[in-house]
């Protein structure tokens, strides 16, 4: 069969298509925002009639499919992990609840983290939340597992978790796609019934719902213990240490052990949550040391009944924070197997040129806004307009980034720039400090939890500008439609789209424009209006609208109006370019007597010519003109 | 055939591209593949890299001190990422001057060997700096060591290539030729 490198998002896509999927929601986050790119691909490609959006965020993403579930087609909702905390609501209602049509959760994990605010661990969402849990350990296994996630989750009228991190959504594996597959049986003919002490359950039915998920999952345990996803390699071996892992660590820790040349069992589960007690007590019962391996935090480890020989993140054998990284499954490997009086090999790195490396003051490239992006622009006016003496809450997107440029005092999670920004009026009101208040979030994380916070603000008379950077799509994971686009997850046309201008006046807000970051001078206008709301008698939120698209996703406007620049020889070196407008393409040169133009990046926005204040960026016809 | 090989650069350097094209030319050749990508905040111009194993395990990402090849688009991430590589492995670097002196002697003890070619000017030469990633390809796949041939890496570049087959073919021409030129010396 013919096999092709399919992307651990992808091989996740096939299996809900293959396995008959009807409805599928999302909202992006990496690392799964491929997902439903994919189930979009696969649709197509095996001519399924299913249902896929991205939703405005991951509760209503989560209540969609449920509804879905709970009419009797098998739904999937995917989103990161820290989406699944805005889906918390409903996930733990769901729970007791339960589902109809297979019900499957995709929660992604981000040990690292590598782009996250937190290192959270779904599976302990999960186990709080009384929800089972899958965790694949490569593109092929997380394919396949869920025909077992959907089946579970319908023999026992349950929602069930898939949890993939960002090593598997991100690699990519050698699969066979064609043939597998079962045949499509057609939509089946359901629908939603009537079940009060289901659907609509008082505390009182709530209470027996209780009852009857305790008895599910102990239920689920017991089978969990027979099931094939959860076995022991290398169990012929004899030796008195065992290992137990779950997720990409399994795979790691075989690598591992192949590299120290040891042959020590491993117990491989499948299921985290809830945990086959009866399997791992009858493995652990085999060792006088066992060591746990997941990711990113302890699921496993802390429903281990005994654990007088286990060893792991709770005792600080294993770090307590990051990932599990091949160099450090081999470290504790190693130094636990030294321990237990195995004979291991040294690790295969040279320790001297490791050491050299780390010690080498190699240049450090933080990741930064485009060259042309919009935010720069926006931040760049912002930063003239109010100096650094203002209070700049952030938000979650590409503009995170507008930390280099000392644009963003704080992010916390999605929203939550209207809601620190209003936190901070408040609080400054008490402590008498004047300084302006100055939030910024972009189009998608304003649809997203922006809406409500922006309400309470103007209900409560805070005073603040915020900006909303509308660059016409979700850029940092991938260039998702928001509600604001004329067009659906499919490329579908939208029946409608929402405005960002009346939606903010609807939420009562006084003052609402709309400006092109690109044009400095009306741009730093605007603003300076804005504030003048704000700090009015009569005024309250000023909203200012900075509109211009991505550049990355759409560069049709630069294309069509482009400014090429040159940086004239009187160019000092001062850094004030590099430093307060940052764009990757101005270049100081390694003797630092002057910056450069890159022009294998430069975008030709013309943007940096107000970035020097001596005017020694010019647009290249003046350059043309002067000579 | 067993590699483990690197793939490293900064974000925008069309790293992804370039690990897609080693994967899908050795899956055509009947290989099994496993690959780690970088996606997200990094891909913003940060330090980006990939690992692939060509018939090696399942785990995504190559231990230290056993990959057998790097390819690095720029030089910093090459020194940054050298312990990887095992004793006698070899890096194919896209630069005009060395490593950083400092490495050198620890280089030559590990016995490993540092290919050097100006990718980046031979792609303006070309007409775009966006083709230097698959200049590097073709200048791998010349080396006698590397052991992928070029006729499939040029099926898989005319498969994947979007709208710019052309070019693409040309870059992995002149990365092929130009390692030809210096390998054979
Ligand atoms: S992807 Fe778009 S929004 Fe993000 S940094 Fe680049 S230009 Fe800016
Ligand atoms: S014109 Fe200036 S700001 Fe725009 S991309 Fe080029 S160097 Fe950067």
């Amino acid at each position: 069969m013919n096999s092709q490198p399919i992307l651990g998002n992808e091989a996740i896509a096939i299996g809900i298509i293959e396995n008959g999927c009807r409805v599928v929601t999302a909202y992006p986050g990496t690392p799964s925002s491929e997902i439903l790119a994919g189930v979009m691909k696969h649709k197509k490609r095996l001519k399924r009639d299913v249902y896929t959006e991205w939703s405005i965020n991951e509760k209503v993403a989560f209540e969609i499919a449920l509804a879905a579930s709970w009419t009797g087609l098998r739904a999937v909702v995917t989103m990161k992990q820290v989406g699944l905390n805005v889906a918390s609501d409903p996930l733990f209602s769901a729970a007791y609840t339960g589902v109809k049509g297979g019900f499957v959760v995709i929660s992604a994990d981000d040990p690292g983290p590598h782009s996250s605010q937190t290192e959270q661990d779904s599976r302990l969402m999960a186990l709080v939340a009384k929800i089972p849990v899958f965790d694949p350990s490569t593109p092929a296994e997380a394919r396949e597992v869920i025909k077992d996630a959907f089946a579970l989750s319908e023999r026992y009228k349950i929602p069930v978790i898939l949890r993939p991190t960002t090593r598997l959504c991100h690699a990519v594996q050698s699969l066979s796609i064609d043939g597998a597959h079962e045949p499509d049986d057609g939509i089946p003919s359901v629908k939603f019934h009537r079940d009060p002490p289901r659907w609509t359950a008082t505390p009182k039915f709530r209470n027996l719902l209780h009852v009857e998920l305790n008895k599910k999952l102990k239920d689920i345990a017991d089978e969990f213990s027979d099931s094939p996803l959860n076995y022991v390699v290398n169990a012929s071996s004899n030796g008195t240490m065992g290992i137990i892992a779950s997720g990409v660590a399994f795979q790691t820790a075989q690598q591992a052990l192949q590299e120290l040349g040891a042959r020590v069992p491993i117990l491989k589960i499948g299921t985290p949550f809830p945990l086959p007690q009866k399997l791992v007590n009858s493995f652990c019962a085999q060792f006088e040391t066992l060591i746990v391996l997941e990711e990113p935090d302890v699921c496993i480890e802390i429903q281990i009944q005994d654990r007088s020989h286990v060893k792991g993140r709770l005792d600080g054998s294993v770090p307590g924070a990051g990932e599990l990284t091949p160099e450090v499954i081999f470290l504790v490997l190693s130094k636990a197997l030294s321990e237990a009086g195995y004979q291991v090999n040294q690790p295969p790195e040279d320790p001297e040129l490791a050491a050299l490396i780390k010690g080498l003051p190699l240049p450090v490239k933080p990741p930064r806004l485009c060259p042309g992006c919009s935010h720069r622009s926006a931040f760049f006016a912002m930063k003239r307009t109010f100096g650094p003496n203002a209070i700049y809450p952030g938000d979650i997107g590409c503009y995170t980034l507008g930390t280099n440029l000392r644009a963003v005092d704080t992010f916390v999670d999605m929203g939550a720039s209207i809601t620190m920004a209003n936190g901070f009026f408040q609080a400054n009101r008490l402590v008498k400090d004047e300084r302006p208040i100055v939030a910024t979030i972009g189009d998608s994380t304003f649809l997203h939890s922006g809406v409500a916070p922006l309400i309470n603000a103007v209900h409560t008379g805070a005073r603040f500008v915020l900006l909303i950077l509308d660059n016409h799509t979700t850029a940092m994971t991938g260039f998702q439609p928001t509600a604001a686009n004329d067009y659906l997850a499919d490329r579908m046309e939208a029946p409608r789209k929402v405005s960002i201008p009346d939606l903010v006046r609807a939420c009562g807000v006084g003052y609402v424009n709309v400006a092109d970051p690109y044009d400095q001078e009306d741009f730093i206008r605007t603003l300076k209006e804005a504030q003048a709301h704000a700090q009015s008698p009569d005024g309250g939120v000023a909203v200012l609208i900075a509109e211009r698209p991505c550049t990355l996703y759409d560069q049709s406007p630069i294309l069509e109006h482009p400014v090429p620049v040159v940086i004239t020889e009187e160019c000092d070196g001062c850094r004030y370019c590099t430093e307060a407008f940052e764009c990757p393409a101005l270049v100081l040169r390694p003797d630092k007597s002057r910056v450069d133009i890159d022009y294998s990046i430069c975008v030709d926005c013309g943007q940096c010519i107000d970035a020097c204040h001596k005017g020694f960026i010019i647009p290249k016809i003046l350059e043309i003109s002067r000579a | 055939m067993d590699i483990k090989l690197i793939i490293t650069g900064n974000g925008g350097q069309g790293i992804v591209f370039l690990t897609r094209l080693f994967a899908q030319t050795a899956v055509t050749l009947g290989h099994s593949v496993m690959v780690s990508e970088t996606h997200g905040m990094s891909q913003r111009g940060g330090s980006v890299i990939s690992h692939l194993k060509i018939n090696g395990d399942e785990a995504p990402l190559i231990l230290s001190g056993t990959a057998d090849f790097m390819i690095a688009l720029e030089a910093n991430e090459a020194v940054r990422n050298l312990a990887l590589l095992r004793r006698a492995g070899m890096v194919f670097v896209n630069a005009d001057d060395g490593l950083r002196s400092e490495v050198g002697h620890h280089l030559d003890r590990l016995n490993i060997k540092v290919m050097r070619l100006p990718a980046s000017r031979l792609a303006l030469e070309l007409g775009s700096a966006s083709i230097t990633n698959i200049i590097m390809a073709g200048f791998a796949a010349a080396h006698p060591a590397f052991d992928i041939p070029i006729k499939k890496m040029t099926a898989t570049v005319e498969k994947i290539s979007k709208n710019n087959a052309e070019l693409n073919l040309k870059a992995l021409e002149t990365g092929y030729q130009a390692g030809r030129k210096i390998f054979s010396a």
